[in-house]
């Protein structure tokens, strides 16, 4: 399985470190902090989707898949037609003005061929995003929840244990 | 062009985060994250932190000295050469001590600058024979620091960070980690709470980034804080839930502290601060039965009653026993990442480097001997006193990184003081709004453009190193000092050739940095938690046995109510009070010149609470006029639930202190820079 990035929504304060250095990466943030009301906060990069609509209607091949699994892009290739952005359901390639080329994120492949973590992840200062394999990242969390039923349950406290996480 | 890798400590908060600055032929490049070392931050930034260097590379930065040639005020300004700045300088500075004598110069330090270049602030101004020294952190830790002294003996913070995590109970009061230091939120409060399980609360009038994770959230009207800690004090010692063994052990004074608290219970403070007492009870019980760490900022400090406050809280630390062991945590947290620098070389009207008085005759004998020149006897004037004596007794001010003329309340006025003086010297490394006072101002370096040191808020005491050249002329600040001073005829006391030469002099001087030696930061990036009497021997946890007072023990101090100095009335019937950004940093001076961090917070507003904002007519996005007894200013409303009924809030980046008292306590000179009386109305457009 592919490695991505994950959010763990919970730990997120909204403070826009990913946005400013992914910004400082690539001259454009290609993830956003949407906030709500309530202080709920998401961050929201591209999903590198296992059957990317994207990838499947460029049609000069400009997107590809690189070999941890990222939707990467070939700037050489791009004749910025649009048609990733119109079949992108999360509306994520962007279009790149004075290029007239697109734009998405590649999960920092330059930082990735040095052993680095994608931008926006090194600098999270809570945690809230994660880079890693899918199963890697739900077993932990399952795991998590396994351990927190055990303990409430040694607790004596069983009714309370759905609420975590 | 090779790259290199240059560990620097990063330039905004207090945290003391490092990283890397990626420098190529002078210039930085990128910066890198540091996930080697045993670093505070674990290699995570906050936007401030990967935006860091943008604001160095401003074309607005000054490049050559300048000399005023308008009005004050205006900022027009011609380009003089560094001889003919430091010549003009000096003579100015000979002409007034020859006509005023030296009291009439002050000289202000900051927050900004290194140790190091503190340090000589303070030597220089010694030197030329005045005491009025100060730095802006006055409106900062100047209430919490001087209660915690008067208790505790000592002000700095307790523990590390690493023992947030440990702590059983959060206590978040005045203050707002999860936008002012979102890398300490995240990488303790955050795993503390989430992670091993321990309960938070946050008494503030505002809900900010991190009261998701509360449990409980006090809403007291600004400045009314110092009811619920009274009433806190008067349920821990009313129900015996405090620490008896170490009341009797480790503290003097509690039975005058009772009986000062007897009549100020939980249903009184109701009255006043608009908390249900019930509340008040449930937060007293759990500080004085859990292992708890206390965090105050601002919201504790920038009150005239805020050292009342702050005594209240010091008590309550110590007859719970929240202090001198592992998992516990409080103290001052300094909004600048040099609070410390500037604390910790006597930058203060009353102090000496050594931290002694400047009254004490063997203290100021023992200087003299090392430093080689005579040291003045009297105690200066605090920053409000010398604003306030401006074109009086205030003839000169050297003012060294610091914007005054914004940050200090009742800003108008200010102004108005700076036009008064004689002479005014500013150095900085933009032209901002103090300096368009100036009469010279000199160009400096920047953060990563010179060595030097910082000192973080949990005590960390860390070297960060020169990974760019500075614009144009401009100069380390600690460079401008030695060739003024060599200008001066004082050459034989300033003979540092690099900043190691000043922090070995400081080694020797300020016994408790004597470990801190360039060496040992060099090979420890990490750096040492003073004091540090020998290198490699930092002391992480304080008062684990004694306290620093004179007997060893907490000198508790009983505590009054007192009111703000301004309440709302039927003119102005709304509390005003302030708050930071995330992407700002005080008055704005190097956040607003990097664009990553302009792009996403733009521009100042207003909070206001739904209901208020029905009564007025108001809905988010209207432009609206707030205002005070000493001005008004206009900005857009945000309506929210956020802020309180009764309350607005607005941040203080921008244009608040218009609005701000200039009404001082008597003691520790701290302004109402949180609670003033205001008004608001839609403006139609």
């Amino acid at each position: 399985m592919s490695k991505k990035i994950f959010l763990d929504y919970k730990r997120c304060i909204g403070c826009k470190a990913c946005e400013v250095a992914c910004e400082m990466t690539h001259g454009e943030a290609r993830i956003r902090v949407f906030e709500f009301p309530d202080l709920f906060t998401v961050p929201f990069n591209c999903r590198h989707c296992e059957k990317a609509p994207c990838e499947n209607v460029c049609p000069t091949g400009a997107l590809f898949r690189d070999e941890d699994g990222a939707v990467a892009f070939d700037p050489l290739k791009c004749i910025g037609c649009l048609m990733c952005a119109v079949a992108c359901p999360f509306g994520i390639p962007k279009l790149d003005e004075e290029n007239k080329i697109m734009d998405k994120c590649d999960l920092c492949s330059d930082r990735r061929a040095e052993g680095k973590l994608p931008a926006c992840v090194s600098a999270c200062p809570t945690e809230a995003l994660l880079y890693g394999d899918m199963n890697e990242v739900l077993w932990n969390r399952e795991g998590k929840i396994v351990a927190n039923l055990k303990s409430s349950a040694e607790k004596g406290e069983g009714e309370k244990a759905y609420i975590v996480l | 062009m090779a790259e290199k890798l240059v560990p620097v400590v990063c330039p905004w908060c207090s945290v003391g985060c490092r990283f890397y600055a990626v420098s190529v032929n002078g210039y930085i490049r990128k910066i890198e994250f540091d996930y080697d070392h045993p670093t505070v931050n674990r290699g995570k930034l906050c936007p401030k932190g990967v935006a860091s260097y943008q604001f160095i590379n401003s074309p607005k930065r000054l490049k050559k000295p300048l000399k005023r040639v308008g009005e004050k005020g205006e900022g027009k300004f011609e380009e003089i050469s560094w001889s003919e700045a430091y010549r003009i300088i000096a003579e100015k500075i000979k002409e007034i001590k020859e006509t005023y004598g030296p009291e009439a110069i002050a000289f202000l330090g900051s927050e900004k600058i290194t140790f190091e270049e503190n340090y000589l602030v303070h030597k220089l101004s010694k030197a030329i024979g005045t005491n009025h020294l100060d730095f802006p952190g006055r409106y900062c830790q100047y209430s919490n620091s001087p209660a915690r002294t008067a208790v505790f003996g000592s002000a700095a913070a307790t523990n590390p960070f690493e023992d947030v995590a440990k702590a059983e109970f959060i206590l978040i009061w005045g203050h707002n980690p999860a936008e002012t230091a979102p890398v300490f939120f995240g990488q303790y409060i955050e795993k503390a709470v989430l992670d091993n399980g321990a309960e938070m609360v946050v008494i503030d009038p505002r809900a900010t980034r991190g009261h998701k994770y509360a449990s409980m959230h006090l809403k007291p009207y600004p400045g009314t804080d110092l009811a619920i800690a009274l009433a806190m004090l008067n349920v821990v010692i009313s129900e015996e839930l405090y620490d008896k063994e170490f009341v009797n052990e480790r503290t003097t004074g509690f039975e005058e502290l009772k009986e000062a608290v007897k009549e100020y219970t939980p249903e009184w403070a109701e009255k006043i601060s608009g908390v249900p007492a019930e509340d008040i009870r449930k937060v007293a019980r759990l500080f004085a039965t859990k292992r708890t760490a206390l965090f105050v900022n601002e919201g504790l400090n920038q009150h005239v009653n805020g050292f009342e406050f702050a005594l209240a809280l010091a008590n309550l630390i110590a007859i719970t026993g929240n202090i001198g062991k592992e998992g516990v945590w409080s103290g001052v947290f300094p909004g600048a990442q040099c609070g410390f620098c500037a604390a910790m070389t006597g930058i203060a009207p009353n102090k000496l480097p050594t931290g002694k008085l400047v009254t004490d005759e063997a203290a100021r004998a023992e200087l003299e001997r090392l430093w080689g020149f005579k040291i003045p006897d009297w105690v200066g004037f605090d920053l409000t006193t010398m604003i306030r004596e401006m074109g009086n007794k205030i003839r000169m001010m050297y003012i060294v990184g610091g914007n005054i003329a914004r940050s200090a309340p009742n800003s108008r006025w200010v102004r108005e003081q700076l036009k008064k003086l004689d002479f005014l010297v500013v150095q900085d490394i933009f032209l901002t709004e103090t300096a368009k006072y100036a009469d010279i101002v000199l160009p400096a370096a920047a953060w990563f453009e010179k060595t030097g040191t910082a000192i973080s808020a949990e005590r960390r005491v860390q070297r960060s190193y020169k990974a760019a050249n500075p614009p144009g002329e401009a100069k380390p600040d600690w460079l401008i000092l030695v060739e003024l001073a060599k200008e001066l005829g004082l050459g034989e006391y300033f003979k540092y050739e690099h900043p190691d030469e000043i922090l070995r002099e400081i080694n020797s001087v300020i016994p408790i940095f004597k470990g801190a030696t360039p060496e040992y930061l060099a090979e420890h990036p990490e750096g040492c938690f003073f004091p540090c009497t020998e290198p490699g021997e930092g002391t992480k946890v304080l008062f684990k046995n004694g306290f620093k007072t004179s007997d060893g023990k907490a000198h508790l101090q009983p505590v009054k109510w007192r009111e703000p100095p301004e309440m709302p009335d039927e003119e102005y019937p709304l509390w005003l009070t302030n708050f930071r950004l995330v992407g700002h940093w005080h008055t704005g001076t190097m956040s607003f010149e990097s664009p990553s961090l302009e792009k996403r917070w733009p521009e100042e507003y207003v909070m206001i609470n739904p209901k208020d904002a029905e009564k007025y007519g108001i809905r988010s996005g209207d432009l609206v006029k707030v205002e005070t007894r000493r001005g008004s200013v206009l900005v857009r409303a945000e309506v929210t639930d956020h802020v309180r009924e009764g309350v607005i809030a607005m941040p203080n980046h921008w244009n608040i202190n218009v609005l701000t008292l200039e009404t001082i306590h008597e003691k520790t000179k701290m302004a109402e820079l949180k609670a003033v009386a205001a008004r608001i109305r839609k403006v139609e457009e």
